[in-house]
């Protein structure tokens, strides 16, 4: 039954202790996952700094070797990349996201606790690839866009981009899965009372956020399958000597690129948005315009991707729409910076630093909106492409806006996230010399920018005119060393202090996290809180919310006690065991990762059997799977649908648009062979029997269902069996046909048509692979009698796939097939 | 066999036998159809819309009452749809885009 949050009695064990190593390396909880997200974000943050700083170095002086040219190539390229995929995301998804989640919702864990710790293992193993250029075949160096065609063999042999590629593709495969645990967690299991229109602005950032990167990540993985495709197979995706365009690099890049800039972007502005009411003593104002402004900045994030693109002559319509939308994505981002001034304003302010550090976001990412509009503008655009002025705006976006908000969050949950306090007067010194030190770096490159100093310079002559405000800049960027180097102390003072342990709520804050211990225990809360309105925490100390709340605060009314409604043993609550599988799966991935690069196959081989192993132990490591979950406080918000269907359909969605992106290119590339054979190639008579044996295998599905949810045993396993047999009927189709393919002379790398073909309709084959062996095991679960009416969700989850795998055959042997005959783009 | 089935998760239901063999025979046909298209000369002309058309109604059956979105809560159509819409549109505007790069670019060589 829901209660009030119940104050925790003394003496509860805190997530943090027990378990020694082996605890944490097989812990599932996620604030543990949290902080093993925060410890290597931090050692990836010291890594990226220093390669900040050794760029600066360079640029101090015209004419300087410092650096060599290679090495600088390398710094700025590992810079980016380190920073946005190994500090910014993991700490905005991986450590507060996680951490704060279920705090804010009122949960116990995220849905797929399993999968969590997966996110973050293999999200450890991406940066380890990435970073193993520094012991073998050299740091990337084509810069975090890797542009193709410079990324080509051709142009950068060794092993270099193909860490790079791999470890990005892992990174991203760890980003999507947080996204589909993320979503599915706000979704589904919010605390009774907590409509979406009374979440922390926080869930509404990151509900949101989850979705962006659904829809953008596969257009990445895409491009780097294209990319490692051409490196290691041989193939042309990127090369314009053979027909291709390398501008499709570019597209999809950006098509991931931009909406990765509000997927860093929008947890910011949900932070603030926590951080800013909770010192002005005031409710958010503009809440509905808020939650609506961050589903506005994301739906048109979408549709901004070509202003990185107009250097490339995308044509006056297409430069148009991306001007429009891209000036339209101001309006929400105002509303949303106007509605953070009115709150503060007439607040009761505290100048804590965390509220120092938001106000400085405001601020610098004002400054850096007002630069990016000039962006959206065509012909402004082309004369800043590829100039310092752009580095300018992107650090006024991402260091002014995202990073300030960091260290806000870091000074505003840290007492809750480690039971301590973190120094306010060490903090002001680490505000005041990041504002001073940042702003001394980047404002400067506004006018080398408008100067013509091209970005990714390795140096420049003494004639140029740009050596005092890069004197500037270095001087700035070494200030900023040291702010940095003061928010490390102030985090070793915290955990070292002796000092009494932080309160649960220090900053008499307004959401749920506030009402549990600090540090919390593994459960979170004793009993799951029952919502009756918005900051619903502030709800139950003060009795009312808005204006009237602050009226009873301001007139000094001591917050009330909240009572639980019943004693609650904790003893009664069962929290998910540990799992090994995430960690092992996760070095599985890495193997197979390392084996590709090192070209020794023993080594996939070894990885892969690790991997799948990995994941069928997953499968069946806990004694109910497959179960129908009636735990009411598992899901209270998801409106009876099991976790796990909405889980899978979310990950459906998002691989609509990986197929999307496959589907496309080869329509783009299919005509634009300049030899060998064609579309004509394709055989329409067995594809089309192809096509009825995949229909007919999901009609075998449904009534596999069927048979499992009124327990017919019998036809349970006689339907089951009928898939497996269909779906390695199809599979052989597509072997016979690649076969006869190869031997009329159409290779992998014949032409543009051959490999967009093969790799499409192969990879569909390869999901179609994996949905034969999902249901394998189901099948030899059933004839083991594990499966079984009570069960039926396991059937009905592979049938989701395979249902999904058949819709995606539909639209391939239409576009592909039967479309044979209608010219590409 | 009746033909609502009772689900399991006692929230939904979903379609019995006879429907999904009816739909069985729907998808056959609507193959079919497509086939013939392809073969039939006359219908060239209005391959592409005639194509798309019968596609999209295989999708939609598939969709709506194999995988019972039909029948399930809408949120999980939403989770579904507003991607599939998002892979729409990024697949129309890849074509556009690259159709005019197509028919600026410099020829090759």
């Amino acid at each position: 039954m829901a209660a009030q949050p119940k104050p925790l009695p003394a003496h509860q064990p805190s997530y943090l202790e027990g378990g020694g190593i082996l605890g944490w390396l097989t812990t599932i909880d996620h604030k543990r996952v949290a902080v093993m997200y925060l410890v290597s974000a931090l050692f990836f943050l010291a890594l990226g700094g220093f390669e900040a700083m050794a760029i600066r170095v360079q640029l101090w002086r015209p004419d300087n070797h410092a650096l060599s040219a290679a090495v600088y190539n390398a710094f700025f390229t590992m810079h980016g990349t380190t920073m946005i995929f190994l500090v910014v995301m993991p700490l905005l998804l991986g450590f507060f996201g996680n951490f704060l989640i279920p705090l804010q919702i009122g949960a116990r864990d995220v849905a797929f606790p399993r999968l969590n710790a997966l996110s973050f293992w293999l999200a450890l193993v991406a940066g380890i690839l990435l970073h193993l250029g520094w012991i073998r075949g050299g740091l990337p160096d084509a810069g975090w866009f890797g542009y193709a065609n410079l990324t080509e063999r051709y142009f950068t042999p060794g092993l270099a981009i193909d860490w790079w590629a791999i470890g990005l593709l892992v990174s991203g495969t760890s980003t999507v899965l947080t996204g589909l645990n993320f979503l599915t967690t706000i979704v589904a299991m919010r605390a009774p009372g907590m409509t979406y229109m009374r979440m922390p602005m926080f869930m509404w950032s990151l509900m949101v956020t989850s979705i962006l990167i659904l829809i953008a990540f596969p257009a990445l993985t895409i491009g780097l399958i294209f990319l490692l495709f051409d490196r290691f197979f041989g193939t042309h995706f990127y090369v314009a000597s053979a027909g291709a365009t390398p501008i499709l690099w570019q597209h999809l890049f950006w098509l991931f690129g931009h909406p990765e800039v509000y997927i860093m972007a929008l947890p910011a502005f949900g932070i603030i948005s926590e951080v800013i009411p909770t010192f002005s003593r005031k409710p958010l104002f503009g809440y509905p315009m808020m939650a609506y402004s961050i589903c506005l900045i994301a739906f048109l994030s979408y549709g901004v991707w070509g202003h990185h693109m107009f250097a490339t002559g995308m044509g006056p319509v297409a430069d148009s729409a991306f001007a429009i939308t891209s000036m339209l994505i101001a309006i929400p981002t105002g509303v949303k910076i106007f509605s953070w001034i009115a709150t503060i304003w007439g607040g009761s302010l505290r100048m804590t630093t965390a509220f120092y550090f938001a106000l400085g976001m405001i601020l610098e990412f004002t400054l850096g909106g007002l630069s990016g509009i000039m962006h959206a503008s065509a012909p402004i655009d082309l004369q800043q492409t590829d100039s310092y002025f752009v580095v300018a705006h992107f650090h006024y976006v991402l260091f002014g806006g995202v990073m300030f908000t960091i260290m806000a969050a870091f000074y505003y949950w840290w007492p809750k996230i480690s039971g301590r306090m973190l120094g306010e007067r060490l903090g002001k010194w680490h505000f005041w010399l990041t504002v001073i030190g940042f702003n001394l770096t980047f404002f400067p490159m506004h006018f080398l920018g408008m100067w013509g100093m091209p970005r990714r310079t390795y140096t420049y002559g003494a004639d140029m005119g740009w050596t005092n405000l890069n004197q500037l800049e270095t001087i700035g960027a070494f200030i900023l060393a040291v702010a940095f180097l003061l928010f490390y102390v102030n985090i070793f003072k915290s955990l070292s202090s002796r000092e009494e342990r932080a309160p649960a709520d220090p900053w008499d804050g307004r959401s749920l996290e506030w009402s549990t211990a600090s540090p919390p225990p593994a459960y979170n809360f004793a009993t799951i809180p029952q919502i009756r309105g918005r900051d619903a925490w502030w709800i139950l100390k003060y009795g009312r919310a808005g204006s009237r709340g602050v009226a009873a605060y301001m007139s000094g009314q001591a917050p009330s006690q909240p009572q639980p409604d019943q004693p609650v043993s904790v003893e009664d609550i069962h929290m998910p065991a540990p799992s090994i599988f995430p960690l092992v799966l996760s070095l599985g991935v890495g193997v197979i990762g390392l084996g590709l690069i090192i070209d020794w196959y023993r080594i996939i081989l070894i990885g892969a059997a690790v991997t799948v192993l990995s994941i069928v132990g997953m499968g069946f490591e806990y004694a109910d799977f497959g179960e129908q979950s009636h735990d009411p406080e598992h899901a209270p918000s998801s409106g009876g649908v099991d976790v796990r269907k909405i889980g899978l359909w979310s990950f459906i969605g998002s691989e609509c648009v990986f197929f999307a992106s496959l589907i496309s290119t080869f329509i783009v590339y299919k005509s634009r062979s300049l030899a060998g054979p064609g579309p004509k190639i394709l055989n329409i008579p067995l594809t089309s029997f192809s096509t009825f044996v995949l229909l007919m295998s999901s009609l075998l599905m449904v009534l596999a269902l069927a048979a499992t949810q009124r327990g017919d045993k019998r036809w349970e396993r006689i339907w089951l069996a009928g898939v497996v047999t269909f779906g390695l009927i199809f599979l052989g189709g597509q072997v016979y046909e690649f076969t006869s393919f190869y031997n009329e002379g159409m290779g992998l790398t014949t032409n543009l048509f051959s490999q967009s073909f093969f790799v499409l309709v192969g990879f569909h084959g390869a999901h179609v692979a994996i949905g034969v062996l999902w249901l394998s095991v189901l099948w030899v679960a059933a004839m083991t009698g594990k499966l079984g009416k009570s069960r039926a969700l396991s059937v009905e989850l592979a049938g989701l796939y395979w249902h999904f795998v058949d819709v995606v055959w539909i639209i391939i042997f239409t576009l592909v097939y039967l479309m044979q005959a209608v010219p590409g783009a | 066999m009746s033909d609502i089935a009772d689900a399991h998760d006692g929230q939904t239901h979903h379609p019995g036998a006879a429907t999904y063999l009816i739909i069985a025979a729907f998808l056959v046909i609507l193959t079919a159809m497509e086939v013939t298209v392809f073969y039939v000369h006359a219908l060239h002309p209005v391959l592409v819309p005639l194509l798309i058309v019968l596609a999209a109604a295989k999708f939609a059956l598939v969709v709506m009452f194999y995988m019972h979105l039909k029948y399930d809560q809408w949120l999980l159509t939403g989770v579904f749809i507003f991607p599939l819409i998002i892979a729409t549109l990024l697949l129309v505007s890849l074509i556009l885009l690259f159709a005019y790069l197509s028919n600026h670019m410099a020829p090759i060589g």
